[in-house]
């Protein structure tokens, strides 16, 4: 905008804003651990520091196996991500072969399909299968997605073809040009590609929660509405505070993860949520 | 884009073909295959276990002179309203605030601005519940501290898709933020002090210069925001179930309901649907919005 100095009111609105957005992230997190009766008496107050929340929840809410089954499902389907979409994107960045045109149209038109068209069959794919509550109804769905190979054809795309001309000069195989010559050169968008799988994964629910519904193989986001749904389906005789206090705990455990590597990280992320707006 | 002389340069070897098929792999097996069969299911009336029947075009009708499928669909309309202008104009105001180059402290704004996109909205939708409870929760705490009565934020019909719309905005207009300042951040910096010179207010050069330059930006950020919109589920899903009386039953959590409902064919049949909604709603997005300079 206009180079003047921004003023006293400009400062007031972005610290507002900012109040604005941090604050339910704070509220939820220092409410969690306070003692449960005092998030319902004084919603407002900064309580003496306990861990019983923490203690509650633990002994009642299977999250230690939520974490362990996002972590694995993470790992699988972000060492996935990482390898083959940039390798896909190399071959329609770098190549010229029969059909690439075609092939293509193929990986943008999947872009546009709405995740929700597909629950159902898959679904009923995941029960012909016998597939229903398994790791693979969790990972492979979706594991090597059209935005990611995109976003890797634009990056890709940008790097000189002299760079990879000399590789082949130097005697390298096509898939050695791409692993000791591409894969060096795009390490920041590899960066990016990495903490916006790992958002992602982490926050996905609408695939897990159809997927999956026994304990054993729930991911993070199926505990946690699980345990909302107790709180909400049973008001009557509900000892209330307890279950405020776990709900609170379980959710403040559960954003920390993201928002510490958010901030470490903050230049990937911008760097991911932007990909997508790049001229398509 | 390839250059043609690189094809004369050396033969095509099978490695591109090996490098894309992993994808083209799984969506055979997770995508085009269940489409095929989600699309043939919608014809059928199958309830998940014995006989399928053919019905034709029966779902369809079915869904088509529901009052429960236009109300799922009005449902996210309403959500649409209360949500996209509001985050158009308060994403343009934070990115121009944001966007200039003698503000301090903006990689701190900015930190703050996207925390909450990276939240996992399940969680988030649990703090949801507990600050809008009617009874005990901390909105309601503060409005009696200034004298005022409670509200039914998610017990009342009036009250629940605003309440639910808050947590999409809280949870997005950071994002809409940073994707408009990037378009701002485009613009190059001479324009506003060559406007300066010949006069132009300061309003003259938000109206005729910040606007046109961001409007692909601008387009991008609704047609994303509109897709997401019409497919919300986990917000209504986690904090209000649909309720009170259906008010947040949206287009995504009323197609998940046959599912529960086992009711398969009609869901395969309201996935299309929605889908060709949906599809209709970025083209009509796009035109709107494209640029009257632009042929593209």
């Amino acid at each position: 905008m206009n180079q003047t100095r921004p003023g006293p009111v400009q400062y007031a609105v972005l610290a507002l804003l900012a109040t604005v957005f941090l604050y339910p992230i704070w509220w939820a997190v220092s409410s969690s651990l306070k003692p449960a009766a005092e998030i319902i008496s004084d919603p407002l107050s900064i309580g003496a520091l306990t861990l019983d929340n923490y203690r509650a929840m633990f002994a009642d809410v299977p999250i230690g196996t939520g974490f362990a089954n996002t972590a694995l499902v993470l790992v699988v389907r972000g060492a996935m991500t990482m390898f083959f979409c940039p390798l896909a994107g190399y071959a329609f960045a770098k190549y010229d072969f029969p059909g690439k045109n075609l092939l293509f149209g193929v990986v943008l038109l999947t872009l546009m399909l709405p995740t929700l068209v597909l629950i159902i069959p898959l679904l009923l794919e995941m029960s012909a299968l016998g597939w229903v509550n398994t790791y693979q109804a969790l990972i492979l769905p979706g594991s090597i997605d059209a935005f990611s190979i995109f976003w890797m054809r634009q990056t890709i795309a940008a790097i000189p073809d002299e760079l990879i001309d000399a590789g082949r000069v130097d005697g390298a195989g096509e898939f050695g040009i791409f692993a000791k010559v591409v894969l060096p050169v795009i390490r920041p968008g590899l960066a990016a590609l990495a903490v916006l799988t790992t958002m992602n994964v982490y926050n996905d629910f609408v695939w897990p929660v159809v997927a999956v519904n026994d304990t054993s193989h729930q991911t993070l986001q199926v505990v946690l509405a699980t345990l909302a749904q107790n709180v909400t389906g049973n008001r009557i005789g509900a000892d209330f505070a307890t279950v405020w206090g776990e709900l609170l705990a379980a959710g403040s455990i559960a954003l920390l993860p993201l928002l510490v590597i958010f901030v470490l990280l903050q230049r990937h992320f911008i760097n991911g949520i932007l990909a997508g707006s790049v001229k398509g | 884009m390839a250059s043609r002389n690189r094809r004369d340069r050396f033969r095509v070897p099978p490695s591109p073909y090996l490098f894309i098929a992993p994808f083209f792999v799984v969506f055979a097996a997770f995508g085009i295959y269940p489409l095929i069969y989600a699309l043939q299911l919608s014809f059928m009336r199958w309830r998940g276990a014995g006989e399928a029947h053919w019905v034709g075009l029966g779902n369809y009708l079915y869904l088509l002179t529901s009052p429960d499928f236009w109300a799922s669909l009005g449902n996210s309309a309403v959500m649409w309203l209360l949500i996209v202008p509001i985050q158009v104009i308060a994403g343009l105001g934070g990115a121009v605030l944001l966007a200039n180059a003698k503000l301090r402290l903006r990689g701190l704004f900015r930190v703050a601005f996207i925390a909450p996109f990276v939240t996992p909205l399940v969680a988030m939708a649990q703090v949801w519940i507990v600050a809008f409870d009617q009874d005990y929760g901390l909105v309601n705490h503060v409005l009696n501290l200034v004298g005022l009565p409670d509200v039914g934020w998610l017990t009342s019909t009036a009250w629940s898709k605003p309440t639910l719309a808050l947590l999409f905005l809280w949870k997005t207009t950071g994002f809409a933020i940073i994707i408009l300042l990037a378009g701002l951040q485009a613009v190059p910096g001479g324009v506003y002090e060559a406007a300066a010179l010949d006069g132009a207010s300061r309003t003259r050069q938000f109206w005729s210069i910040t606007v046109p330059l961001v409007r692909r930006s601008m387009a991008f950020l609704v047609v994303v925001q509109t897709l997401a919109v019409f497919q919300m589920f986990a917000e209504p899903f986690v904090v209000t179930e649909g309720g009170p009386y259906g008010s947040t039953t949206t287009a995504g959590l009323y197609l998940y309901d046959h599912i529960t409902a086992s009711d398969l064919g009609t869901g395969a049949a309201n996935s299309f649907l929605l889908v060709l909604l949906v599809f209709g709603l970025s083209l009509v997005s796009v035109r709107l919005l494209r640029p009257k300079d632009e042929a593209s």
